[in-house]
């Protein structure tokens, strides 16, 4: 399918860039789903205009109005972004392939700590939360990987073509039936408990679960969400931080032409209004240059 | 890449170590990346630390010794050497001013 704008992220950025882009006349897709943005589960009460409402009542709202001004909303993740000749490709978890002249990337910042014991203590001796960097480490060895989403799907397959046994650790699944089955094919084994801390003196030796089994494991590799969105940006010649921000300029662009950021992934303050008013402004700025105007 | 930064090996790592007194090594792959994320932030400190401290690279996927040698089962770990003695190493992309700091510490 092949569109004008693609927007990666569901919240208020991402949907303020599509008002701002379809009604511009610009053929519009947005990819996320609004339960990922920080906003869904907010009270709102410092937004112009607004005395008091929900995060998830202003997203039902703006989800309504960028379908009513013509954009297409799509609740998948997306799992893979590259260059094409017309611009950008996007593949998402459900398999759907996306073609768009320009990008916007509204994906916010992704929580990636689990906040357990042992996690801060052991990471680089056995945590680690990028499995396609470290997987060569753990050849033969056990590994959990702790995660619901797409992310960790992914990190769970490729991790059985390295170590000797791979637990899935995640509570309650989120990634698509696709990327779930391959990762169970390829002989991951799930695992439904919580994690509750990682133990081992110098080294990761065990993931004990909220259920009180101890799993025997030598890596644990944390992967929350959906696959993030600045390591897919890297692929486009996006540069973030270390902080996992987007650098941009005063028209929202990311440094690559055609690649747009804005709301959360572009810095703090992570409120609102920051995020709607980028939205707006990259909205218009990608529908312009994808329409060649 | 700046003509700052040294290629190591598993052959030329320990001279380079006894050779100079603050020494900062970059274990990356280039698969890795947040290996690329870090590599922009350490040519810019080799060149800005010129003579206070020696900053090499180290491909683990072409030298498994020192990989091996140094338990590193993350990248990037940047190990870090005065006088020879092994420091406490930084693991992960770190913003620039706090591995300037840290090594400022070990000066």
């Amino acid at each position: 399918m092949s569109y004008d704008v693609a927007i990666v992220g569901m919240g208020a950025a991402g949907l303020q860039a599509a008002i701002s882009s379809s009604r511009k006349k610009a053929r519009t897709v947005v990819l996320g789903r609004p339960e990922d943005s920080a906003l869904y589960g907010a009270e709102v009460e410092n937004y112009f205009g607004v005395p008091r409402t929900s995060g998830k009542e202003l997203l039902r709202t703006g989800m309504e109005q960028a379908e009513s001004f013509g954009a297409e909303l799509r609740q998948e993740d997306v799992i893979e972004m590259s260059k094409s000749e017309g611009g950008f490709k996007l593949l998402s978890d459900s398999g759907t392939e996306i073609e768009a002249k320009a990008l916007i990337v509204a994906s916010g910042i992704m929580r990636k700590k689990l906040n357990i014991p042992g996690e801060k203590e052991l990471f680089g001796k056995g945590v680690s939360y990028c499995a396609s960097c470290d997987c060569n480490f753990y050849k033969g060895k056990p590994v959990a990987v702790i995660g619901a989403g797409s992310e960790a799907a992914v990190s769970a397959e490729l991790m059985t073509h390295y170590a000797s046994k791979v637990y899935w650790v995640a509570a309650e699944l989120d990634a698509s039936e696709g990327l779930r089955e391959k990762a169970l094919k390829a002989g991951a084994e799930l695992v439904s408990s919580p994690p509750k801390e990682i133990g081992g003196d110098d080294k990761v030796s065990r993931l004990t679960l909220e259920d009180g089994s101890e799993l025997e494991v030598n890596g644990v590799f944390i992967e929350l969400g959906a696959r993030s969105t600045t390591d897919m940006a890297m692929d486009l010649g996006v540069m973030p931080t270390p902080e996992g921000e987007i650098k941009v300029d005063k028209d929202f662009s990311a440094g690559v032409e055609g690649v747009y950021a804005c709301g959360d992934i572009t810095g703090k303050p992570w409120q609102v209004a920051k995020a709607a008013g980028e939205g707006g402004v990259a909205g218009e700025r990608a529908a312009k240059y994808a329409r060649g105007l | 890449m700046s003509g700052n930064i040294v290629t190591l090996t598993d052959n030329n790592f320990d001279s380079f170590i006894e050779e100079n007194p603050l020494v900062l090594v970059d274990c990356w792959a280039p698969w890795c990346k947040p290996c690329h994320m870090l590599a922009p932030i350490l040519e810019e400190l080799a060149d800005e630390l010129v003579g206070k401290a020696a900053i090499g690279k180290l491909n683990v996927d072409e030298n498994p010794g020192i990989s091996y040698r140094f338990n590193i089962s993350a990248i990037p770990t940047m190990l870090v050497f005065k006088n020879g003695v092994m420091q406490e190493p930084l693991v992960g992309v770190r913003p620039k001013e706090d591995i300037k700091k840290y090594l400022q510490s070990k000066m």
